[in-house]
């Protein structure tokens, strides 16, 4: 069956293909992670989160020929989960890698993994499995490379901003922001309004800028 | 493969002038092998610029190896959040220096978190092998940008007046390089930016709606002279 459905994986379990039982992978998996087995997942290797499934390819696969590409292809025509997929780069495949990136990355857009062997590959897989447990938990402050919504005072800014126009320095600048506020309001001040702050000469400089 | 770069102007890629020396193979075989127009100018947020909502870092894969890189690669990474729409790192095998035999890449459990952490956060991940995979690499990721009509197509070096009127945008916290340069190109005149909506402003500056209201709040921002750190921050930071 040609599956790519979603599946409910419960909090903190992965999902695996019958087909990895006893597998290098799923033994270097036991006791990492809580791993059930599950057939008819299809296209699928490993489901990671309810969002997230695993695609794995071989070796033996690159080598082979175009059939991994058209199950990945069918795995992206027929979900809309996040697809990530880990590859086997070795000396023998190394020559088919910038191909898959290109067609996995930049066409389908999903994300591509090399790993050198199987055992790296569980590895990876317990690295991601933490990811995933803690976007679940919404534990969003432990991801390094997420952007913190912080806010953030403007005013060093805006007095930084202003002080790029010609003839403005720091102590003008002041002078403009605390007369007219914003940056909106000073661009629409009339030159008579700019001379009552600064001189004739940067009133000009100001109002022609 | 080449064809669709030669037909119509060349597509355009910024470059951070720190590229020159650390990347000087990626530039030069864009421009030779691959016909890009490369503008190195000083991005200091992000490597390359490939398109109006595309970052690129290039790191190398022994910069992810070590734990003491994270928090400068983790403050970047997020500042280029704020001002991109998208981003991607390219990650690097580092080169063998000669007389050194090459190195066995000892793949660490910090190494998985850190792929893992960027795949979570939504960042794209490609793999090159030396400068010249990388600069393919980029001619890719602006040829898709381009198709997908996010292409950088206004002149990237403004003379005199614009000049300046550049620097004035550049200095708006998360405006990044092509927004400025795209509000240089669109709006006859500061005061224009400044009496725009946000609307007219995401697609004068071809922003993404967060960037656009973001810019937008900050031009009507009212400065409150007592919300200055003290002392007075130095000028030019």
């Amino acid at each position: 069956p040609v599956t790519a459905g979603s599946i409910v994986v419960p909090y903190g379990h992965v999902i695996g293909n019958e087909k990895w039982r006893g597998s290098e992978v799923a033994q270097r998996l036991q006791g990492k992670v809580r791993l059930i087995f599950e057939d008819g997942l299809g296209l699928v290797d490993f489901h990671l989160s309810n969002r997230t499934s695993l695609l794995l390819i071989s070796e033996a696969d690159l080598v082979a020929g175009e059939e991994f590409k058209r199950r990945l292809v069918r795995f992206r025509n027929a979900s809309s989960l996040r697809g990530i997929v880990i590859v086997e780069k070795t000396q023998i495949s190394d020559q088919y890698y910038l191909g898959v990136q290109k067609l996995v990355v930049l066409e389908l857009g999903m994300v591509l993994l090399p790993v050198a062997n199987q055992g790296e590959t569980s590895q990876l897989i317990i690295q991601l499995v933490s990811f995933c447990v803690r976007e679940q938990s919404r534990d969003h402050g432990s991801n390094p490379f997420l952007r913190k919504q912080r806010a953030q005072l403007a005013e060093p800014a805006v007095l930084q901003t202003v002080q790029q126009i010609p003839g403005v320095g720091k102590t003008k600048a002041l002078l403009l922001l605390q007369q007219f506020g914003s940056i909106h309001r000073l661009c629409n001040a009339s030159i008579n309004e700019l001379e009552e702050v600064v001189g004739q000469t940067a009133a000009q400089q100001i109002y022609t800028f | 493969s080449r064809g669709p770069v030669e037909q119509g102007p060349a597509l355009c890629v910024l470059a951070d002038s720190r590229e020159v020396c650390s990347g000087p193979g990626v530039i030069s075989c864009l421009r030779a092998e691959h016909g890009l127009r490369v503008q190195v100018c000083a991005l200091g947020t992000s490597d390359y610029i490939v398109s109006n909502r595309l970052a690129v870092d290039r790191v190398l894969q022994s910069e992810l190896q070590s734990p003491g890189n994270r928090n400068k690669l983790s403050q970047r990474l997020q500042r280029l959040q704020g001002s991109f729409e998208r981003i991607c790192v390219i990650v690097e095998t580092d080169r063998v220096r000669p007389g050194e035999t090459s190195r066995f890449f000892q793949r660490t459990q910090y190494y998985d978190g850190v792929l893992s952490a960027l795949v979570q956060a939504g960042i794209r991940i490609l793999f090159s092998s030396c400068q010249e995979e990388t600069a393919a690499l980029l001619k890719d990721l602006a040829l898709l940008e381009h198709r997908k009509d996010a292409a950088i197509q206004v002149p990237t070096e403004p003379e005199g007046h614009r000049q300046d009127v550049l620097s004035f945008y550049l200095s708006i916290p998360n405006l990044s390089y092509g927004a400025a340069l795209n509000l240089c190109h669109s709006f006859g005149s500061v005061a224009a930016v400044a009496n725009s909506s946000v609307p007219a402003l995401a697609a004068g500056a071809r922003l993404g709606r967060p960037q656009a209201e973001e810019l937008h709040r900050f031009l009507r921002h009212d400065f409150e002279p007592q919300l200055l750190p003290q002392p007075l921050p130095a000028k030019g930071k």
